[in-house]
């Protein structure tokens, strides 16, 4: 069964160039373009992994991630903040409130996300958690 | 045209976008030293720029980074693709490249707008059409959103001159922003009436509204409501700008006032001459 990932992101282009390669590498990929939404989703997919961007409408994918937490169903879920938003307030809340790394949109060439996700999720090894900016 | 062609193009098309960006920005930098009040000038956007600039770079960086995520896909793994994902992956360039044209061209507009050097076509037609079509555009995307749209544009409005691009992109700045800005299951309303010698435009809606304190900036540069603790809201903060620019530009006004008991609402009223 393949592994399945949430992708919380509003933005239709960056939807596209990344979840291309995922579903190539065989991903199964649930998209919710609404922060919302998302927090349900995360609860009903129980998804292997959740990419969440941080500008969302609405809500802020920070306040996702630390809703998501607080949630006994999600509080172990591996989440991914990817984000084109890098400043240092951003990230030490992500890692504050438990984000699994912090990958910048522009920094990620889109075929190179699954191997990134891989290590994740324990299908590969790799040189750990970190935040790539 | 095979794929390689088409990404070598796309390729100098985003050069060639990154350097129009550059000239526009370099033409921004030389408007302001033309201000008689430089000093002040100077110092409002060093107070500005620290939200300014990462804001600015974030717009600019979004669209470049799709364009180039999604040749980057398409050079190394056409081959694996089928031809839907090809198809998808060379629309989105094409839409990323247009929202970066959309960008730069809302920058050059605000520039002359500063500068004095901007400049409407008008010609003779019916203002009731062109809203007419303005609502049937945007229809689908208040159909997505689950918001309703509806449109009283006025029959008994007489034929006057305008700038009909122009008055298009002041009804799609107002009507994007007010169903962006309209939660599901809420409504969008466009009322226009001709009082005297003046046609007054409404649109209104029962979104999120905008709270006092940010009222009197609305029409500025860069401003942009409902940003803080670090997180911003997608868009550039020239829309507004632009939009009381075109208004004014045709010798009318443009005003906002709290669309009672929720929502926001925008008027603005054009001389019939």
């Amino acid at each position: 069964m393949p592994k399945k990932i949430l992708f919380i992101e509003d933005d239709e282009g960056f939807f596209n160039i990344f979840s291309v390669p995922l579903k190539m590498k065989g991903y199964d990929v649930v998209h919710v373009s609404d922060g919302a939404l998302g927090v349900e989703k995360a609860i009903s997919e129980k998804p292997d992994l959740i990419l969440l961007d941080i500008v969302l409408p609405g809500t802020s994918g920070l306040d996702i991630l630390k809703e998501l937490r607080e949630r006994p169903e999600s509080k172990d879920a591996k989440i991914v903040m990817l984000t084109n938003f890098g400043s240092d307030e951003n990230i030490n809340k992500a890692m504050e409130y438990g984000a699994n790394d912090y990958l910048m949109k522009y920094n990620i060439v889109p075929s190179e996300l699954p191997d990134k996700i891989a290590i994740l999720m324990g299908e590969a090894s790799g040189a750990g958690i970190k935040v790539t900016q | 045209m095979n794929v390689q062609i088409i990404l070598n193009i796309l390729v100098i098309v985003e050069s060639l976008l990154l350097l129009v960006i550059s000239i526009t920005l370099f033409r921004k930098t030389s408007d302001f030293k033309k201000l008689k009040k430089y000093e002040e000038a100077l110092i409002m956007f060093q107070a500005n720029q620290n939200d300014v600039i990462p804001m600015l770079v974030h717009e600019l960086r979004a669209p470049l980074s799709v364009v180039k995520g999604a040749s980057d896909l398409l050079l190394k793994s056409t081959d694996e693709m089928n031809a839907d994902q090809v198809r998808d992956l060379l629309a989105q360039i094409k839409s990323s490249s247009e929202g970066l044209l959309k960008m730069v061209g809302d920058i050059l507009d605000v520039s002359k707008m500063e500068g004095g050097k901007f400049q409407i076509s008008k010609v003779f037609g019916s203002l009731g059409g062109l809203l007419k079509e303005e609502c049937a555009y945007f229809e689908s995307l208040a159909r997505v959103k689950e918001v309703s749209l509806s449109c009283a544009t006025g029959e008994n409005i007489p034929e006057f001159s305008f700038d009909p691009e122009r008055v298009k992109q002041v009804m799609s700045n107002l009507l994007s922003n007010a169903i962006k800005f309209t939660p599901k299951g809420g409504s969008v309303e466009v009322i226009a009436r001709h009082v005297d010698r003046i046609v007054e435009v409404v649109v209104e809606d029962t979104g999120i509204g905008v709270p006092e304190k940010d009222q009197p900036k609305l029409f500025h540069k860069f401003f942009q409501a409902g940003n803080q603790g670090g997180v911003t809201q997608k868009g550039t903060g020239l829309g507004l700008v632009i939009t009381k620019g075109i208004v004014e530009a045709h010798g009318g006004k443009i005003w906002y006032e709290d669309n009672k008991p929720k929502g926001a609402k925008f008027i603005f009223a054009l001389p019939l001459k």
